[in-house]
């Protein structure tokens, strides 16, 4: 568990970088910190590991200061990622990821069996890359690494600054839902700086919302798109917000919240599966690949049509619904 | 283009060993080489000579500028880099001679002057392309190797300096070389080294004691050139090659 108590950070020249900022990440749970620019959201995040100074208030891991605690030592049990992974360029693919176990003198077997542990969560063949120097990877693949590396100590906290930040499109959704995936499995308790409000709702458990140094909304992604607290929120995930949210939900949130009859009459009708999101299915209808969607859970039943008509009806019932 | 350039290249390279075999069919069929196989004694005491001045210089200037160069690119010292720096730039603006003259007046007339001028000399490039081999290091790199519970001294010498290692043998390689020609000038100084031939040369007009000591110095030069590209090559970490071609490619 990481808590922010009214920690404050002043330059000189009385410049607030953070302003009285309060705030919990529950254990197990990925928070991100999200703003624009020089919102101090990096600074933040590299406070907790002591890489910037606090000016006052306190940061507790696990219920104790990080400043009273040893530096070196507390780094060693948190999982740092950089946008550009960082990778040392001089050592191996094993030097680098055993970098934190090496200095925490893990002997030898135990090093191996953690490498190939993270090789295969990651998807890279261990023996394959074991020997090999970063600078012969794809950009995805030294990111991918920078994470495991992350991993390596089996640290319980984890601090990622923009990790898929500086990867093409394609590669940067892929990551996120192999590391969801891996979140899934590790449970890590995770401050992750993010400048992409669609990364957000997507990783996010719980999302911090920064301005100036200041809270703004901290909540989870459909509250936040669902609810803006003021202007600013509105404004930053922006006027598609509604389609946003949409991501939220998969066709099978849909149809459990009606009762819809299965659909025979089969002509020319396109299926869609239980776990598409909402907002694939609206593009699919706007761009009318079909005019209804049969929807199809994994076993291939049949679970009824999805139409405008109908989603519109839940985005009444479950979005505006709740603020009546 | 390239072909161009490439068949360019082999003329020039041609013409130029044509040029340098020319010169040694002419000097061994003139005897310009013959102090060499006449006194063999005193030529490889002179080459001795030569090669101590060089080498100590060389080592005790490593001794201090590396860790020099470490010192000032600490954050804490930083500030007293400009005044460092400026300092070896002093002993590399006063022109060679002037350097001996004064070293002559600190040690007085031997060896010991020699090397302490030449020490002088080789500060500044090994200092100099220490710091730039310390600073080239990627500052994210660093980041994470302090985010990660690296100490200081670990992310120096795991990371630092394996990432600089390059720029550090050039700049002593640098160094050498410029020293192999300046400590022709030891004579000057009474240290002896292959000066002596070449002086005495110049002053009795005779070419066979000015080659037999410049040759041989300058294929020094080259030979020592040589053996530090590839200490670079051979030291270079192997993931630090691939990196840079990388960048090149």
């Amino acid at each position: 568990m990481i808590q922010f108590d009214n920690v404050n950070k002043v330059y000189e020249g009385d410049v607030k970088a953070i302003n009285n900022v309060d705030l919990t990440v529950p254990d197990g749970e990925m928070v991100i910190l999200i703003g624009p620019s020089g919102c101090g959201k990096t600074t933040l995040l590299r406070m907790v590991n002591q890489l910037e100074t606090i000016s006052s208030g306190s940061i507790l891991l696990n219920g104790e200061d990080v400043t009273t605690l040893d530096k070196i030592e507390m780094r060693r049990k948190i999982g740092y990622v950089i946008q550009s992974n960082g990778l040392f360029p001089n050592m191996t693919i094993e030097q680098n990821m055993m970098i934190v176990p090496q200095l925490l003198g893990w002997d030898r077997a135990k090093k191996r069996d953690r490498f190939n542990y993270l090789m295969d969560l990651i998807g890279l063949n261990p023996d394959e890359f074991k020997k090999r120097f970063p600078h012969e990877l794809s950009g995805g693949q030294q990111q991918r690494i920078g994470v495991a590396r992350a991993l390596a100590a089996d640290p319980p906290v984890m601090l990622m600054d923009e990790p898929f930040g500086a990867l093409d499109p394609i590669i940067r959704a892929r990551l996120q839902e192999e590391f969801l995936q891996i979140q899934r499995e590790v449970k890590k308790t995770i401050l992750f700086v993010s400048h992409d409000i669609d990364e957000a709702v997507k990783m996010g458990d719980k999302i911090v919302l920064l301005r100036d140094g200041e809270v703004m909304q901290y909540d989870t992604p459909a509250e936040i798109l669902n609810h803006p607290k003021n202007e600013f929120v509105n404004e930053f995930v922006g006027s598609d917000r509604v389609l946003k949210s949409m991501s939220l939900y998969t066709v099978k949130d849909l149809y459990k919240a009606f009762t819809l009859k299965p659909n025979f009459e089969s002509k020319d009708i396109r299926t869609i599966n239980e776990d598409t999101s909402l907002r694939v299915a609206i593009s699919m209808i706007l761009n009318q690949e079909a005019d209804q969607l049969v929807i199809e859970d994994n076993e291939g039943n049949n679970h009824g049509s999805l139409t405008m008509d109908l989603l519109e009806q839940f985005l009444h019932k479950e979005i505006k619904g709740q603020e009546g | 283009m390239d072909t161009f350039n490439k068949r360019t290249a082999l003329v020039v390279k041609i013409l130029l060993w044509t040029a340098i075999a020319a010169f040694f069919i002419w000097g061994f069929s003139q005897g310009m080489f013959r102090q060499i196989y006449e006194q063999p004694g005193l030529f490889l005491e002179l080459l001795g000579e030569h090669v101590l001045i060089i080498f100590a210089s060389g080592f005790a200037a490593v001794l201090i500028a590396v860790p020099l160069g470490i010192f000032v690119t600490r954050p804490a010292f930083r500030r007293t880099e400009w005044f460092i720096v400026t300092v070896a730039n002093l002993g590399q603006t006063i022109p060679s001679l002037a350097v001996l003259a004064l070293a002559m007046g600190v040690l007085g007339i031997g060896v010991e002057a020699a090397i302490l001028a030449l020490f002088v000399y080789s500060l500044l490039p090994i200092l100099q392309n220490t710091i730039a081999g310390l600073d080239s290091v990627d500052e994210n790199t660093k980041d994470a190797a302090r985010g990660m519970g690296l100490t200081n001294l670990q992310i120096l010498w795991k990371v630092e300096l394996p990432n600089a290692v390059v720029s550090i043998i050039a700049g002593i390689r640098t160094a050498l070389v410029i020293n192999i020609g300046t400590a022709a000038l030891a004579y000057l100084v009474g240290a002896g080294g292959l000066g002596v031939w070449i002086f005495t040369g110049i002053r009795l007009f005779d070419n066979s004691y000015l080659i037999s000591g410049a040759v041989p110095v300058t294929l020094l030069a080259i030979a020592v050139d040589l053996l530090f590209r590839y200490l670079e090559r051979v030291l270079t970490p192997k993931g630090l090659i691939l990196a840079r071609e990388a960048n090149e490619a």
